[in-house]
């Protein structure tokens, strides 16, 4: 009896048995709330599974997958995400490098107009969307307004009627919501930079954009790629805007990927192929982003 | 070593209360379905709702009705709590957000709800799938006579058993600003297409309106809605009773999406349309910048008289939809219902409520505080609702010829693609008959399913 209280006891007093069953309720919700709808939807995705019409589902293997690959609105909606997403991010890191640079000067007012930056980032995503839907309007939106009081257009026009128009629009409304991200972490990090650098480099006689590009951006770095990354895979996420501001049109061109998995899943009820769909975008996703940040990681080693 | 024994065990409570919070068991049906007896066909429905022996509580959802600003439903639900004893836990908000929140949970089985709103784009997928309760099972014999009986048939199953009761008798009508015609030299509205084309030219032309209409013709749900309107109203058909499709076929249906694009192109529909939802749209009426609202909501009237959104108080008539020739008219109705779920465990309470609902009594009241439009066919000559509404005269005639959404299983692919394909058509970059083909050809594997 004593021997086996001593040998639990001794089991208890293990660390790393202890650890792991400490870590085990956490483990478990982790299971539960993750891991398994996760293979749940994996498994899903192998299935045709209508919900509308349950006497034709069947285990169909990759038919779904395969099917995907020749889905014209499914491959238009990966073009326009990577279009979205792209753009969104080169735009993002550029304003959002330059404005934390002049954010990083000392000026007064300062905390302030960097307390005002953090606005658009803070505001809620269907907010942000609604308002951008009314800025949009064709016959009552600011924006047709202000150009047209500035002289710059001599007619109302129809912003979101035009595909490439339609785009560059949702383009610059989540920038404009995003940014914000990107300049509070490339601030952060200029500051993290020590000024005799900059010292060294003006005694060397070095210009500003020769320190900007040989100092500030190599140190820099680590976080912008952190940071383009993160965007560039919020990117792919962005759904109320796209939602309510175009629907996805004019004609789907701006109909991104997470729409499309919406409205299969949630509207044709076609659970089995949205699964699919969700699952060949978040590869899509991971297989880019896996190289880069290896790539990337490297890179700044060698810095 | 006491530490860790205590860390141990209070991890093993946690894990130990969670495994028997997931083990217990669920709330056991009140009713069940087959048990209930059918009411007294001789008792007045709303006397159905006798207070309830003991609480019980039932969660409903619906979307908030566009005229409802002040809460009207809530209050009659309230005044069901006090009559049956019944709880509500009322989930309201916009048509969209409840469909999302409805279609997962009930789809997958879930027994959240036990009173939905259930859409009549939503019937045959429910038929099919079984999510919705039979209320025949409940309502007393001969329940039904006496409403509209086009809103019964759109929410019964091939069963021939009603699965949803109306709540909203979503019918739309043709609207007209009177003053504004007449100012562009007309006296009547339009009776044909071509004459609605014409006077929408000849108000633009003389400087009274920008357009004749501002479509809501925006790549989204409401898109399918329209190309329904536009099909009936031109006579053409979409599919027939098998599922099989019309759509490419009917000579009409092409005229009408053919009609759909010209109106861009001449001038007679406003381009910003392209980019319009239903709200969108019926501001721009609403502010005397369009001519015509032809598939406007029966509620209207009363947003007319509202100077905040307003600028066309006394100014807007009812109309008949326009027909390829004179005398010939269709109208779109998207009547909304209550329903059951079949998971649902408080059935009988959720018919009670249903009952309570959609009564004569209840419906009266609601109609005349906030103008809905009733279910029951005898409220549309009741002297108090016709002395306060008197445009319903106009309206009833056209609820005859009011027709609802295809009964598809597969109408939300239905409505994905053809948004897609009717959008590029409007947008001039297809024809409309390829637009037609594209459907049919991304539709296929639907083709003659119901």
């Amino acid at each position: 009896m004593r021997m086996t209280q001593r040998h639990s006891l001794s089991i208890i007093d293990d660390p790393r048995i202890l650890g792991l069953l400490l870590i085990a309720p956490a483990m478990l919700a982790i299971l539960g709330v993750v891991l398994l709808p996760m293979f749940n939807s994996l498994w899903l995705s192998f299935q045709q599974h209508d919900l509308s019409r349950p006497q034709e589902d069947a285990f169909i293997w990759f038919r779904n997958y395969a099917d995907l690959l020749r889905d014209p609105r499914y491959l238009n909606s990966l073009q326009a995400t990577l279009k979205f997403s792209l753009f969104s991010v080169i735009i993002e890191l550029a304003l959002g490098v330059a404005i934390a640079m002049v954010l990083n000067q000392e000026f007064r007012g300062r905390g302030f107009v960097r307390g005002l930056m953090i606005l658009p980032w803070a505001m809620p995503s269907i907010v942000n969307a609604a308002m951008w839907k009314w800025i949009y309007n064709a016959d009552y939106g600011a924006l047709n307004a202000l150009l047209s009081q500035l002289h710059i257009i001599s007619e109302y026009k129809i912003w979101l009627a035009e595909p490439t128009t339609a785009m560059v629009l949702i383009i610059l409304a989540n920038v404009w919501k995003e940014t914000p991200f990107t300049v509070i972490l490339t601030l952060a990090a200029l500051q993290t930079i020590p000024d005799d650098l900059y010292e060294a480099s003006r005694v060397d006689g070095a210009t500003d954009w020769q320190s900007f590009i040989k100092i500030t951006l190599p140190l820099i770095m680590p976080v912008l790629m952190v940071a383009g990354l993160l965007q560039f895979i919020w990117g792919f996420q962005t759904f109320e805007l796209i939602s309510i501001v175009t629907g996805g049109g004019p004609f789907s061109s701006t109909e991104m990927t997470n729409l499309r998995v919406y409205a299969t899943t949630f509207r044709s009820l076609r659970f089995g192929y949205g699964a699919a769909m969700a699952y060949l975008t978040s590869l899509i996703i991971f297989i880019p982003a896996v190289a880069y940040i290896r790539s990337a990681y490297r890179k700044v080693v060698e810095i | 070593m006491k530490r860790s024994s205590l860390y141990l065990f209070v991890s093993s409570l946690l894990v130990l209360s969670f495994m028997m919070a997931s083990c217990a068991p669920a709330a056991a049906p009140t009713t069940e379905v087959n048990q209930v007896p059918a009411a007294d066909a001789t008792q007045p429905a709303v006397e159905a709702t006798q207070p309830a022996a003991e609480s019980e509580t039932i969660t409903v959802i619906f979307p908030k009705h566009e005229a409802d600003l002040n809460g009207a439903f809530e209050a009659r639900i309230r005044e069901f709590e006090n009559q049956s004893g019944i709880k509500v836990e009322l989930i309201q908000s916009d048509w969209d957000s409840v469909a999302n929140r409805i279609l997962p949970e009930i789809s997958t089985g879930g027994s959240a709800y036990d009173v939905v709103e259930f859409d009549n784009g939503w019937v045959a997928e429910w038929c099919g799938a079984g999510w919705a309760t039979p209320l025949n099972d409940f309502m007393p014999a001969g329940y039904t006579d006496g409403m509209i009986p086009g809103l019964v048939d759109l929410f019964s199953c091939p069963d021939n058993k009603v699965y949803g009761v109306v709540w909203n008798n979503d019918t739309r009508f043709f609207y007209y600003n009177a003053e504004k015609l007449a100012a562009a030299g007309f006296t009547e509205a339009p009776k044909t297409w071509d004459e609605f084309a014409q006077m929408s030219l000849n108000a633009k032309e003389k400087g009274v309106v920008s357009y004749g209409m501002a479509p809501f013709w925006n790549q989204e749900w409401s898109l399918g809605n329209e190309f329904h309107f536009w099909t009936y109203a031109f006579g053409g058909e979409i599919v027939d009773a098998k599922g099989c499709f019309l759509f490419n076929k009917d000579p009409n249906t092409l005229v009408a999406l053919q009609y759909m694009m010209d109106s861009l192109t001449d001038g007679v529909s406003n381009p910003a349309g392209m980019t319009y939802n239903q709200a969108a749209s019926q501001d721009v009426f609403l502010k005397g910048d369009s001519l015509f609202m032809p598939q406007g909501i029966a509620g209207l009237m009363a947003y007319t008289k509202d100077a905040s959104v307003s600028n066309v108080d006394g100014q807007i008539k009812v109309g008949l939809v326009p027909g390829v020739e004179a005398g010939k008219s269709a109208a779109l109705t998207l009547p909304e219902a209550y329903a059951i779920p079949s998971n649902s465990e408080h059935k009988e309470a959720a018919w009670k409520f249903i009952e309570f609902m959609t009564s004569r009594e209840t419906n009266k009241v609601l109609a005349q505080e906030i103008g809905v439009l009733p279910i029951w066919v005898d409220l549309y000559s009741d002297a108090d609702l016709t002395a306060k509404y008197p445009f319903w005269a106009d309206f009833q005639a056209q609820l005859s010829t009011a027709r609802g959404l295809s009964k598809l299983t597969w109408y939300g692919d239905f409505v994905d693609i053809s948004t897609a394909e009717v959008h590029k058509a409007l947008a001039g970059e297809q024809t409309a008959q390829q637009a037609l083909d594209n459907m049919a050809a991304g539709l296929s594997q639907f083709e003659c399913k119901p």
